[in-house]
C-alpha cells in the first residue's frame, strides 16, 4: 500500500511517516504545493494524506488535482484550522476523510487503514489477525471461526486495536476515536476500560488469545 | 442636565439681574421726570399766583386761603427770594391713606404784609408708573425667555446636528464593528476638529483591536502546528519498548498536558470565531434533537455516575443556531451537569421553544455571579480536564447572538437558564 505524505513541516511529515510506516505501508513524501502535485501526476497512491496550508499552494487544490487525474486514491485532508468551510468544501471537492490538528497518529492510521479498507476492495474484505476475522461489510467479527456478538463501541475498538496492531494505544487516543473530540467536556475516560474488559472476555470466552495488553498507566498494546 | 436647558438656565440666571437693574433705573429716572415736570408747573403756577396776588392788592384784604392744592396764609417770617420744593404725603379722607404730593413753599411779600404760599400738585401717577414698569419688564422678560428657548431649541438643532450626529455614531459604536465608521464634514470648525479626533481616535483603536484579535487568532493557529508536531513525536517515543515505567509515565503526563493545551487552544478560537461572529445563523437545530444527540453520547458518563436524567421537552425546539453551536451550547451545558454531578445525583432537561434549562445537583457551593462567566475561571481546582472557558463560551455565544444565560443556585441544585427571542 503506497500512501503520500503531503505535510510542509518537516517533523511532522517524519512522524507521520514513520507510524505509517511501521504499520507496513510504503510512505513517499511531498513538501509543498508544486513537489505535491508531480507526484501525483507521476505516480498513483492508494491513500494521500494532504495538509490544506501549503507552500506555494493549498491542499484542496490538490484535491481537485486528483479528481481531474480521476485518480482513485483515497484523500484525507489535514489542517490546523478547525474550520468547518474547509472540512465541507474538502468533502465536497471529494476528499474522504478530514482531521484537525493536533490529532492522534494512532487515528490517521485508523482513518488511512479505513479507506484503504473502503477504496481498495469496496468493502468487501476481511480483517484478519491470527484467529480474529473481522468481515466490515456485515459487521461480523469470528473468533476461530465462530461468530461472536460485540456493542457496536467493541467493534470500534477492535478495529481500532487492529489497525494500530503492536503500537501503544493511549486513552485518550481511544475516546477520542469512540466518542469524537465532545466527549472531554463530561470528563474521565476511566469507562473506556470496561469496553476493553468486555471485549476480552468476550474474545477468551470463543477461545481466542488475550491480545489486549494494558501498558501500565498510559493506555493498551494489541497483539 | 442637557445643553439646552443648561444655557437656558445661565441665560436666566444673567438676564435675571440685568432686568432687575433696567427696572430700578427706568423706575427712578421717570421719577425724576415726573418730580421735575411736576416741579415746573408749580413754579409756573407760583408765577401766575404772584401775578395775581400783586393785581388785587387794591381792596387791601388779609389773604387766609387753605387747600390742598393752594395754601396762603400770613407769616411773621421773612420773605423769600426763591422757593423750596419738596416731595410730601397728604391724608386723602375718602381713601383713608397718604398720596404722594411735591410741594412748593415760598414766602412773599404781598401789601406790604408777608404771606407764606404753599403750593401742592399730587403725583399719583407715581404709582401707576411703578406698576406699569413691573409689568413691561415683566412682559419683557417673559417674551425674551419665550424667545430665549425658541431659539435656543432652533439652534442647538441646526449648530449641533452634526455633534449630536457624532455622539450617537459613537453610542451606537461596537468594538467588532468599529470600521464603519464616518464622520462627516461640517460647516463648523470645532465640530470638524472633534469628528477628526473622534475618527483619528476610533481607527486607532480599532486597529489595536483587530491586531489583538488577529495576534489571537493567529497564535492559536500558529499553535497547532507544534502542538501536533510535539504531540506525534511523543506518541511515536510511547512506541518505544526500552522505556522504563517512569519514562513512559513521564511521556504520557506529557502527553496528555500537550492535549489539554490543544484543547484549550480550540476553545480559544472558538472564543474568537464567536466574537467575530462567523457562525452564521443558516438553520435552526431542534435543541431536543441536540440534546438527545449527547445524552446519547454521555450515556456510559451518565450510567458511571448513576444519574438520573428528568427530561420535559416540547416536541420540537428550532433554535436560530448555527449547527456548531447548538452542539457547544448542549455539550458544555450537559457536560458540566455531569462533570460536576456527585454519584446518583440527579440533571433536569427543560427544553421550551425559546428557553433551554439544565440543572443539576452538586456538592460545589455557589458560584458568585462576578466570576461565573469570567475566562479561566475554574469554580473547583479538583477537576483538572476542565479550562474554565466553557461557560465563557456560552456568555460570548449569547452576546454575540442575542439571547440571554442566567445563573441560579437553590437547593444544592446549580441552574442555567438559556433564553432567545
Amino acid at each position: 500500500m503506497k500512501v503520500l505524505i503531503i505535510e510542509d513541516e518537516p517533523a511532522l511529515r517524519a512522524s507521520i511517516q514513520e507510524y505509517l510506516e511501521r504499520q507496513g505501508y510504503i510512505c513517499e513524501l511531498a513538501a509543498d504545493f508544486p513537489q505535491a502535485i508531480d507526484k501525483v501526476n507521476e505516480f498513483d497512491y492508494d491513500c494521500i494524506v494532504a495538509d490544506i496550508g501549503l507552500p506555494r499552494g493549498n491542499g484542496l487544490d490538490i484535491v481537485k488535482e486528483l479528481k481531474l487525474l480521476e485518480s482513485k486514491a483515497g484523500i484525507i485532508i489535514i489542517s490546523a484550522k478547525d474550520s468547518l468551510e474547509d472540512k465541507l468544501s474538502g468533502l465536497e471537492l471529494g476528499a474522504d476523510d478530514y482531521l484537525t490538528k493536533p490529532f492522534h497518529l494512532s487515528e490517521l492510521n485508523a482513518r488511512v487503514n479505513a479507506i484503504l479498507r473502503r477504496k481498495n476492495f469496496d468493502g468487501n474484505t476481511t480483517v484478519t489477525f491470527h484467529e480474529i476475522t473481522i468481515k466490515p461489510a456485515s459487521k461480523t467479527v469470528l473468533v476461530h471461526n465462530k461468530s461472536i456478538t460485540l456493542t457496536g463501541k467493541e467493534y470500534q475498538l477492535l478495529l481500532y486495536f487492529i489497525a494500530n496492531q503492536h503500537r501503544v494505544v493511549t486513552k485518550s487516543a481511544l475516546a477520542g476515536h469512540l466518542w469524537g473530540d465532545e466527549y472531554d467536556q463530561a470528563g474521565s475516560y476511566d469507562f473506556i476500560y470496561t469496553h476493553i474488559k468486555n471485549l476480552r472476555k468476550k474474545m477468551l470466552e470463543a477461545g481466542g488469545e488475550d491480545y489486549i495488553k494494558t501498558v501500565y498507566g498510559t493506555g493498551y498494546r494489541f497483539g | 442636565m442637557k445643553l439646552l436647558t443648561k444655557t437656558t438656565l445661565y441665560f436666566l440666571l444673567i438676564m435675571l439681574p440685568v432686568f432687575t437693574a433696567g427696572a430700578f433705573y427706568l423706575y427712578s429716572k421717570f421719577n425724576k421726570e415726573i418730580k421735575h415736570e411736576t416741579d415746573e408747573e408749580l413754579v409756573n403756577d407760583k408765577l401766575q399766583w404772584m401775578r395775581y396776588l400783586d393785581t388785587a392788592r387794591v381792596d387791601n384784604p388779609i389773604f387766609h386761603v387753605s387747600t390742598p392744592e393752594f395754601n396762603l396764609r400770613p407769616t411773621e417770617n421773612a420773605a423769600q427770594t426763591g422757593h423750596q420744593l419738596k416731595s410730601v404725603d397728604i391724608y386723602q379722607e375718602p381713601e383713608n391713606t397718604y398720596a404722594p404730593f411735591r410741594q412748593l413753599t415760598q414766602v412773599i411779600h404781598v401789601n406790604n404784609k408777608n404771606y407764606e404760599l404753599v403750593l401742592r400738585k399730587s403725583v399719583i401717577e407715581k404709582d401707576d408708573l411703578v406698576n406699569n414698569i413691573i409689568h413691561v419688564m415683566l412682559a419683557a422678560f417673559a417674551g425674551l425667555l419665550l424667545f430665549v428657548l425658541v431659539s435656543n431649541w432652533l439652534i442647538s438643532k441646526s449648530v449641533w446636528k452634526p455633534f449630536y450626529r457624532s455622539l450617537g455614531k459613537i453610542q451606537k459604536l461596537q468594538l467588532n464593528k468599529l470600521e464603519a465608521i464616518v464622520f462627516e464634514r461640517t460647516t463648523t470648525h470645532e465640530f470638524n476638529q472633534l469628528n477628526t479626533a473622534l475618527g483619528n481616535m476610533t481607527t486607532r483603536i480599532h486597529g489595536d483591536y483587530t491586531s489583538m484579535k488577529e495576534l489571537t487568532e493567529d497564535a492559536a493557529h500558529e499553535m497547532q502546528t507544534p502542538l501536533a508536531i510535539a504531540q506525534s513525536k511523543l506518541e511515536l517515543l510511547l512506541q518505544d519498548d526500552t522505556l522504563s515505567e517512569t519514562q513512559q509515565n513521564s511521556i504520557l503526563a506529557s502527553y496528555e498536558e500537550l492535549q489539554r493545551l490543544s484543547r484549550l487552544n480550540h476553545n480559544l478560537l472558538l472564543l474568537a470565531k464567536i466574537e467575530n461572529q462567523q457562525y452564521p445563523v443558516t438553520a435552526q437545530p431542534d435543541l431536543c434533537t441536540v440534546v438527545e444527540k449527547y445524552l446519547l453520547l454521555f450515556e456510559e458518563l451518565i450510567k458511571e455516575k448513576e444519574l438520573q436524567i428528568h427530561k420535559e421537552m416540547t416536541a420540537t425546539a428550532p433554535w436560530p443556531l448555527h449547527p456548531a453551536l447548538a452542539d457547544i451550547l448542549v455539550s458544555n451545558l450537559l457536560g458540566n451537569a455531569i462533570k460536576y454531578n456527585y454519584t446518583q445525583g440527579n440533571i433536569t432537561i427543560r427544553i421550551t421553544t425559546d428557553t433551554f434549562t439544565v440543572s443539576n445537583s452538586s456538592h460545589l457551593p455557589e458560584i458568585p455571579a462576578n466570576v461565573l462567566f469570567q475566562r479561566f475561571k475554574k469554580h473547583n481546582s479538583n477537576y483538572t480536564n476542565s479550562n474554565g472557558l466553557g461557560l465563557a463560551i456560552i456568555k460570548k455565544m449569547a452576546d454575540s447572538y442575542g439571547f440571554s444565560v442566567q445563573y441560579a443556585y437553590a437547593n444544592g441544585e446549580h441552574n442555567f437558564l438559556v433564553s432567545h427571542g
